[in-house]
């Protein structure tokens, strides 16, 4: 018999992540593509697309965990968690000893203390508004004249920063929109939104406490300007994975494979 | 039958209806007037006229009350009662007594607040008899040996809900979370001769139970929107106990057994749960919530809020932290009625499972 191999796919709001797992729980491919309008289709595509580039076929992965917002509608998974879960235990495999992590993703965040072997031991998630999020970030690059990537490398090198009053993205948007038009410079504009999302996470970091080292999970964490903010808040470093959009679906792998030697004898 | 059928119905056999609004009241003063009171927490209505009087940071469920009224969904009603719950409920009731022009007759029941004294209850009982000297002015005199019969009835019927209560908690109650508190909250609006032989038919079909899967305890005013039971139900949660305002704090555990009805009536009033709403003190409301814990086995408590609601809110920080102390995790949870579920929403109740598992 071929070795196993197990996958996780991610579909969150704004991108989907697919990750292939082998048995030594080692990363075989994974793939990132944005989940647009219908998340059946973002989540076969994203899965294809790692198929392909690991080399495995579909028959190969013996088990698919889904996760994610869009977790519930992906017709091919076999166990559907959520993405606090798999955020918890991605986080843990890649660095151990992380007791809380911090995930920014396209519409939500959470912050969550995470146990031995990558437990969630209790978690504080953002409610309806997308304020402080990813999307929000999105929103002020496209009003700014800036791609997203190019956010964090702005911000740092601003001499000074805009303090932004509000964190909603509606009205944080006529707000950039009034200090671009006061000729305030753009990285000044960008350190202050940067401000304002972290000062959002941070209430909710409080509300659970720092536990061990904080790892950040979720496309937010690519943004140098954002950990670097919240490095400064906490005062120490975190970990921040080259890929940090992957971290949920390699939870999600993890746990295909623990389900998949819990049901075979 | 709907719950506007059956109050129709009610109203043709020649009982007057009495729109309630939460929390505390003697129900059984309304039966023996041969009223049914028709309690009015949550009406699945939107929300548009009552913004026009109310603040922005005022609850949904004073918000839902006020439009059932200007939306004219409360004509069937005779009569509004407004116990003096929260400041919100006060000023409701002021806006539809004083400004609204309702051509109906408006009841307020002023409950005593703790910390309580002997004076408490002269006091209580001093509102009992003056809340029966109103209702005479509309509805005639009260007949002292129906009051009695009535009092002796919500004796039985709280009996029967305390065997229910038990049972769930110890896992020994079958019924699935969504219609627990479908038949329980029934008993927001039907006469008791109609509800003690549904909540006696309600245990004797589910009675028994493997007392399987995680077991919580929900916190708060009211499980709204209903969806969230389904979810916990798919999830395999059993929710083993509750210290929600519409049904767990309001379960009478020693009934006054006076022969005077007035006397057996206030002392029900004081051997009822600590509420927030009653102002009681922070130390009772948590020693209440850690002998259901303990006696149900309870691996999580989800504090179920409804948005704005200042006298629960206050007390939620302290619960949560003595609950986590005590070892049992804790979800926190601020919705506005009837919202549904949202996918976060899910999302959070759905994490917290997998935590407590």
């Amino acid at each position: 018999m071929n070795s196993p191999y197990f996958a996780g796919v991610d579909v969150g709001s704004l991108s989907t992540e697919a990750m292939i797992l082998d048995t030594t729980d080692e990363p075989v491919s994974y793939s990132i593509i944005q989940t647009g309008a219908n998340s059946i289709d973002a989540a076969s595509e994203s899965f294809e697309k790692a198929l392909a580039k690991s080399g495995v076929s579909q028959d190969q992965v013996k088990s698919i965990v889904a996760t994610g917002y869009g977790r519930i509608s992906i017709p091919f998974a076999d166990k559907r968690v959520t993405e606090i879960s798999c955020h918890a235990l991605g986080a843990y495999h890649l660095f151990p000893d992380t007791g809380t992590v911090i995930d920014i993703g396209g519409q939500d965040s959470k912050v969550i203390r995470v146990g031995d072997g990558g437990k969630v031991l209790d978690f504080t998630m953002n409610d309806k508004c997308a304020a402080g999020t990813g999307r929000f970030l999105e929103v002020m690059a496209d009003k700014l004249q800036v791609s997203l990537n190019e956010m964090g490398p702005l911000s740092l090198k601003a001499g000074g920063e805009v303090s932004i009053s509000s964190i909603c993205t509606v009205f944080a948007e006529s707000e950039v929109v009034s200090l671009v038009a006061q000729n305030h410079p753009k990285n000044e504009v960008i350190r202050g939104l940067h401000r304002a999302v972290v000062n959002r996470v941070w209430s909710m970091i409080k509300s659970i406490g720092v536990h061990g080292a904080v790892t950040m999970s979720g496309g937010v964490a690519k943004n140098s300007g954002v950990v670097g903010l919240i490095e400064e808040r906490l005062g120490k470093p975190i970990h921040v994975h080259p890929e940090p959009q992957i971290i949920g679906a390699l939870g999600a792998a993890l746990l295909a494979k623990k389900n998949f030697l819990r049901a075979s004898p | 039958m709907t719950r506007r059928e059956y109050l129709s119905k009610q109203k043709e056999m020649g009982r007057n209806l009495i729109g309630v609004f939460p929390a505390y009241y003697p129900k059984e003063i309304l039966w023996a007037f041969n009223a049914v009171p028709a309690e009015i927490w949550d009406p699945p209505l939107e929300i548009a006229g009552a913004n026009a009087h109310l603040q922005p940071y005022i609850c949904s469920v004073a918000k839902l009350g006020l439009e059932l009224i200007l939306q004219g969904k409360g004509d069937i009603l005779d009569g509004l009662l407004f116990p003096h719950t929260c400041d919100s409920i006060q000023n409701l009731a002021s806006i539809v007594y004083d400004y609204l022009g309702l051509n109906k007759p408006c009841y307020f029941f002023y409950h005593p607040k703790a910390p309580y004294r002997n004076s408490s209850r002269t006091y209580y009982l001093e509102q009992l008899r003056s809340f029966v000297s109103r209702l005479e002015k509309d509805m005639g005199p009260l007949d002292g040996g129906e009051l009695k019969h009535r009092v002796e009835q919500g004796h039985h019927l709280a009996a029967i809900l305390r065997e229910i209560y038990d049972l769930r908690s110890q896992g020994d109650f079958s019924a699935s979370n969504a219609e627990f508190y479908r038949v329980i909250r029934q008993g927001e609006y039907l006469h008791p001769d109609d509800f003690i032989p549904l909540l006696e038919g309600f245990l004797g079909r589910s009675k028994g139970g493997d007392g399987k899967g995680s077991a919580v305890i929900l916190s708060g005013i009211l499980a709204n929107p209903p969806e969230i039971l389904g979810l916990l139900d798919d999830l395999g949660v059993r929710v083993a106990n509750d210290d929600l305002l519409n049904c767990g704090r309001r379960l009478l555990m020693e009934p006054g057994r006076m022969e005077d009805p007035f006397e057996a009536l206030t002392a029900n009033y004081f051997a009822m749960p600590p509420c927030t709403t009653k102002d009681s003190p922070l130390d009772e409301r948590v020693n209440d919530l850690l002998k259901k814990i303990e006696k149900s086995s309870t691996k999580g408590v989800i504090f179920y809020m409804v948005k704005f609601c200042e006298p629960e809110l206050f007390d939620v920080p302290q619960m949560v932290a003595a609950v986590k102390t005590a070892g049992v995790a804790t979800l926190i949870i601020d919705v506005d009625l009837n919202q549904g579920l949202s996918g976060q929403l899910t999302t959070r109740v759905e994490a917290f499972v997998e935590m407590i598992s």
